[in-house]
């Protein structure tokens, strides 16, 4: 956390100063004298960023003060909070909720759909909200929030274990045939030491990193039936089969609370990693100076089609009242600024959700070039596509009965084919029916 | 003091004085009512109610769906995989942690030096914050790099993977259980057998009691009765309630194996919302721990000899 924060420091006070993106804001003389309440979670990683970002934005006008209820400290325990506060009425203004939970908040009308105040502020693109970056936040038809920090997947290695199996650190493997080729020769070093693991336990995020890679997608468009158990479906299992066969890799604890994985990359025992970039700050500290750590882009399944998802946070507003309203989007704009986007990278590691910050290396390219770790996910920018969250009551119930399936291709108990078929009708089971 | 002497001074009117004494155990027993009725009663029959609703967190209404809940309950393999874990959970830690806790016990209490060293040594595990000692859990079963497999490999066994193997992690999950329980246990019975007369050991002495066995058979297991059975209940009860080790360190998995019943309650309600779902399970749950803790109490209360 030390490594930035004389550069956020220095990047707030600039703030204060120029930029005349979100200078104009209109809204502020209706919305006058507004104390903003705002919620987030997760404060281990995103305290820093708010903090900068809540005195940035009341340093630079007086018409809203932004204060903060007590941060969760998970996106679900997050989740849980603001449908408890909608049900007994106590809701803050704004909340940041995981991306994927954006869409349960829009279907239960506890997010306002911001497409009515995107109006109202002409062309999105000039804000620096491009199509991609607006959809990471629109969900079933409702823009349900905007996109605050994102990750995607990447490969963490560790160099010096590629090494000692004669493959350069500096050429990773670009194809999932090579990463799974060098995969068996390190775990033929023996010693305990076992060659990948991909994250695949805790939810279907790193699952549709694989589906989204051949092409696939979840469900149809119309969103009434599963589309992801065709030809795309079918390969992402048969990877993740080639990966344990082939490739060797260990059955870590299918948890999402399990830290084997990462417990036995600190210890220099895993060759390579896949996971997301968001977790790149704990890796880098608890590896020390233990070996050399790299980060890189994922390898490629198909350069054409290829997609890759997009975790994080968003931030949607719930307040009810028009003059609150108008005043948390000043604020959820200029979260989400280049400005803010910038003070939110520089203390977190997360990828900036604001075109401006992306295309204009004035505000993040110093940090890039000291933290070359946290690079591998800018470059997957343009594939980034939403996490995506199904529609419906058992929402989030899918991504566990996806899980549970998983484990049982990492475990060597079915064959994709039957795994891929059971996942099918259980998921089936689960989405509304038209 | 102002209610003693009124009581008092009221003695010459047995009636009135019934009236005022009614009053004042009323009064005493008001704030526990109270706090019995608020923090119990009035959210348990939310609950009874709750599970014949489909209420979703968050959700503005709900509707009734009568048996609805328990229908698809019955139906449910990750619900009826979970009964069937914690069934076999409870076979297994219950018995040996009451056992282990005992043997120890009669280690300690037989023992000459080391006394207060052993019942701190085996007493830590009840003190320590289960979530904290999770993640140490964690690494000692590690499929490659914990120190549990580590030392099998130096013996030239190959270790499981304790945790991410459906076949083992229900095992894993149980040891840890144990050490857990046993040493709760443990000084649970180091009281009860302190209580036991000494003088009862010298009299089956003299009518010829010589074995260490017998002494056990004759005196300590009859007089530890009681305390048995205190211990026999509250060890089911935390063990039917296993949350903590598993919420840490598998989340139900790998596919359902060590998915216990009030971990697929908490996933439920807290983490899929399905608050009225999540009801329905605990209705069943709470049932199910009655109706047992009444069967062990008649049971093992017709053998009890209060001393």
């Amino acid at each position: 956390m030390t490594l930035d924060l004389s550069i956020s420091r220095r990047g707030a006070l600039g703030l204060a100063g120029g930029a005349a993106a979100t200078l104009a804001m209109p809204g502020i003389v209706r919305a006058a004298g507004v104390d903003l309440v705002v919620h987030y979670s997760m404060p281990a990683i995103f305290k820093d960023a708010q903090e900068a970002i809540a005195a940035a934005f009341n340093a630079r006008q007086s018409a809203i003060r932004v204060s903060y209820v007590n941060p969760t400290p998970t996106y679900e325990d997050g989740a849980q909070l603001i449908l408890r506060q909608a049900a007994t009425g106590q809701l803050p203004d704004v909340s940041f909720q995981g991306l994927n939970r954006l869409r349960l908040f829009a279907e239960r009308g506890i997010a306002l759909d911001l497409r009515g105040l995107l109006k109202d502020e002409g062309d999105p693109a000039r804000l620096g909200y491009s199509a991609p970056l607006l959809g990471l936040g629109f969900h079933g038809g409702s823009q349900a929030g905007l996109a605050f920090a994102t990750s995607n997947p990447i490969s963490y290695y560790n160099a010096d274990l590629l090494k000692r199996v004669g493959a350069d650190p500096e050429a990773f493997p670009k194809t999932w045939d090579d990463a799974i080729a060098l995969s068996a020769k390190i775990a033929g070093l023996g010693d305990g030491i076992n060659g990948m693991f991909f994250r695949w336990p805790g939810d279907d995020w790193m699952f549709s990193a694989l589906l989204y890679g051949y092409g696939g997608r979840m469900l149809t468009t119309d969103e009434k039936a599963v589309a992801f158990n065709g030809p795309e479906g079918l390969a992402a299992l048969k990877l993740l089969d080639r990966m344990v066969k082939e490739g060797r890799m260990p059955n870590l604890a299918a948890s999402a609370s399990s830290t084997q994985d990462l417990q036995a990359f600190a210890a220099g025992k895993l060759g390579m990693m896949f996971r997301t970039t968001a977790q790149v700050r704990a890796i880098s500290q608890s590896v020390g100076a233990n070996f050399t750590l790299r980060t890189t882009v994922m390898p490629v399944i198909d350069p054409v089609k290829g997609r890759l998802p997009t975790g994080g946070a968003g931030a949607m507003i719930t307040a009810k009242d028009p003059n609150r309203q108008r005043a948390a989007w000043e604020f959820v704009k200029f979260a989400t600024s280049a400005e803010g986007t910038s003070l939110m990278v520089k203390n977190t590691g997360y990828v900036p959700t604001n075109q401006i910050a992306i295309d204009n290396p004035e505000y993040l390219g110093d940090f890039y070039k000291q933290n070359p770790l946290f690079v591998a996910a800018t470059k997957q920018v343009p594939l980034m596509i939403p996490w995506y969250a199904f529609p419906g009551q058992n929402s989030v119930r899918v991504t566990q009965v996806m899980v549970d399936q998983l484990a049982r291709i990492a475990e060597q108990k079915a064959t994709p084919e039957a795994v891929l078929a059971d996942m099918a009708t259980e998921v089936t089971k689960l989405i509304p029916t038209p | 003091m102002a209610e003693a002497a009124t009581i008092a001074q009221t003695r010459a009117a047995p009636a009135r004085r019934h009236a005022g004494e009614t009053a004042v155990a009323w009064l005493l027993a008001a704030p526990a009512t109270l706090a019995y009725v608020a923090m119990i009663l009035v959210p348990s029959l939310a609950l009874v109610v709750l599970a014949f609703t489909d209420y979703e967190l968050g959700a503005p209404g709900f509707r009734w769906v009568g048996l609805g809940n328990f229908t698809e309950l019955m139906a449910d393999r990750g619900f009826l995989r979970s009964v069937a874990n914690t069934a076999l959970y409870v076979l297994f830690v219950a018995p040996v942690s009451v056992a282990l806790g005992l043997a120890i016990a009669l280690l300690i209490e037989g023992g000459r030096r080391g006394r207060a060293l052993f019942r701190a040594l085996f007493f830590l595990p009840v003190v320590s914050l289960t979530v904290a000692m999770a993640t140490a859990w964690s690494y000692i079963l590690h499929p490659t790099i914990g120190p549990l497999n580590a030392l099998l490999r130096a013996v030239g066994i190959d270790g499981a993977n304790w945790l991410g193997d459906s076949g083992t992690v229900l095992l894993s999950l149980g040891l840890i259980g144990i050490w857990e329980n046993a040493g709760f246990n443990l000084v649970l019975f180091l009281a009860g057998l302190t209580a036991i007369p000494r003088d009862l050991y010298a009299a089956a002495e003299m009518d010829g009691v010589k074995s260490a066995w017998d002494r056990f058979v004759t005196v300590t297991w009859p007089m530890l009765g009681p305390t048995t059975l205190f211990v026999v209940i509250i060890t089911t009860v935390r063990a039917i309630r296993v949350f903590d080790t598993v919420a840490t360190l598998t989340q139900g998995g790998p596919n359902k194996a060590s998915e216990v019943i009030l971990f697929t309650m908490y996933t439920e309600g807290f983490s899929f919302f399905r608050m009225g779902y999540s009801a329905a399970i605990t209705l069943l749950f709470l049932v199910a721990v009655t109706v047992l803790m009444l069967v062990q109490n008649r049971l093992i209360d017709r053998r009890v000899h209060y001393g």
